[in-house]
């Protein structure tokens, strides 16, 4: 639990010290909701909303994952070994990439209610859907991102391996969002809810499982 | 001798499958027609497709406990076996779909699953090629394979049951069970599902054999 914190902390301070990264994130943020602004001239109806929302994040944290192990797979491969084990390792970077996720998520659904308003109804349905679907998203992304890493300096491989498998994911997550947009309560979206949580458990331990096959040399 | 049981009768179920499948008597439905008997040349496909992406989900767990590059051999040719039978059921499916609902593709959770699996797969071979040292690129591979089938499972066998769709048997549109009284169309669809397995086994165990041979 420790050695997992330690690793975190390290790769927060990792991001501010690269903050050109955060950066680069927000400008393609505001540039694409921006240009949909531009483009569309007109509010777009909920489910065109909820469509543009899910491809400006879903290119945004395959963008932001191709980063992922950029650090660790590098000169520093054999360094990090001897500092945390594959387990440790694939736990925290699965719990930074959730976090930012979260953050670029809500950015842009930050951002979408300045360009075009806010037609959510039921928010708090509509929040659990961006955690459950950042939690898919960074499962899918930090291994594909890590086996990407290992194959050595091929950096369009890992979203042409992630998106594909992110569609179920995005899927799931999407048709929750357009639920809490039209205002279905919590209880009537539990079905969805509960399949997408049972997903992300499975994925996450799948990945979790895994993952040490892909961490050595 | 004893290893070519299984070819000789794979061969005869797909010769008897695609004859009597032509022959048989059919339950006659509405808009469906004579187009029925396309369960026996497409749908035996993704069930052949679907153990052939097994075995080789299987095999390449295999890999991860014993490092056996036989192994890894075995997972790619199955994998290679499985897209050529995803393939031809999307052809079956596409001319099928054509003269039965008017578009050769519709946005049908199924056929999305198609999509989805045949990309996934395309992925798993762009990424095989993408390493040279046969030890990493296999364990690496895998990794990704047994993640990938898990999430095709997913896409193709659980996410489709939450939605309607236009494929018979779904959303209320009839399906083979609930008309088919004498049981005529399964003496014909499970032979010819097996046929298909013990065929796809056999090309499958060639092509190990031949990259077996070229390493």
């Amino acid at each position: 639990m420790q050695t997992i914190i330690r690793l975190l902390v390290r790769f927060i301070r990792q991001e501010v010290r690269n903050s050109n990264v955060l950066f680069s994130l927000g400008i393609y943020l505001l540039g694409v909701s921006y240009l949909i602004y531009l483009l569309s001239g007109s509010t777009p109806s909920d489910s065109v909303w909820n469509t543009l929302l899910w491809v400006i994040v879903f290119f945004g944290s395959v963008q932001l994952s191709s980063r992922s192990f950029e650090f660790e797979s590098g000169p520093y491969f054999y360094y990090f070994q001897t500092i945390a084990n594959a387990k440790h390792t694939i736990i925290a970077k699965m719990l930074f990439n959730v976090a930012y996720m979260m953050f670029l998520s809500t950015a842009t659904w930050a951002l979408f209610s300045v360009f075009f308003g806010n037609p959510v109804y039921n928010t708090a349905l509509f929040f659990i859907g961006l955690i459950l679907g950042a939690t898919g998203f960074s499962v899918v992304l930090t291994l594909t991102s890590g086996i990407a890493h290992r194959t050595r300096g091929n950096t369009t491989l890992g979203a042409i391996l992630a998106i594909p498998l992110l569609f179920p994911v995005i899927q799931l997550t999407s048709a929750i969002n357009l639920q809490a947009i039209v205002g279905v309560t919590l209880t009537d979206a539990a079905n969805l809810l509960g399949t997408l949580v049972t997903l992300d458990m499975g994925i996450g331990l799948l990945a979790y499982l895994l993952f040490p096959y892909l961490w050595q040399d | 001798m004893k290893g070519s049981i299984y070819k000789v009768l794979g061969l005869l179920l797909v010769a008897y499958s695609l004859i009597y499948g032509l022959l048989t008597k059919v339950p006659e439905l509405p808009i469906i027609e004579e187009s029925i008997r396309n369960l026996f040349y497409h749908v035996s496909m993704w069930f052949a497709m679907v153990a052939m992406m097994a075995a080789s989900f299987w095999n390449a767990i295999r890999f991860l406990g014993t490092e056996d590059l036989a192994r890894d051999r075995r997972s790619i040719s199955l994998a290679e076996m499985g897209m050529f039978f995803s393939f031809m059921g999307l052809f079956t499916g596409m001319v099928w779909a054509k003269y039965t609902w008017g578009a050769w593709w519709t946005n049908d959770p199924k056929l999305n699953g198609t999509a989805i699996t045949i990309l996934i797969y395309l992925a798993y071979f762009v990424l095989r090629n993408s390493m040279d040292d046969a030890r990493k690129k296999a364990r690496i591979s895998a990794v990704y394979n047994i993640f990938a089938f898990v999430m095709m499972i997913v896409f193709i066998g659980i996410l489709p049951r939450m939605t309607d769709s236009l494929h018979p048997g779904n959303g209320g549109n009839p399906g083979f069970n609930s008309y088919d009284l004498d049981n005529g169309l399964r003496m014909v669809f499970y032979p010819a599902v097996l046929g298909w397995i013990f065929v796809g086994t056999w090309i499958a165990s060639l092509r190990y054999r031949l990259k077996a041979l070229q390493e």
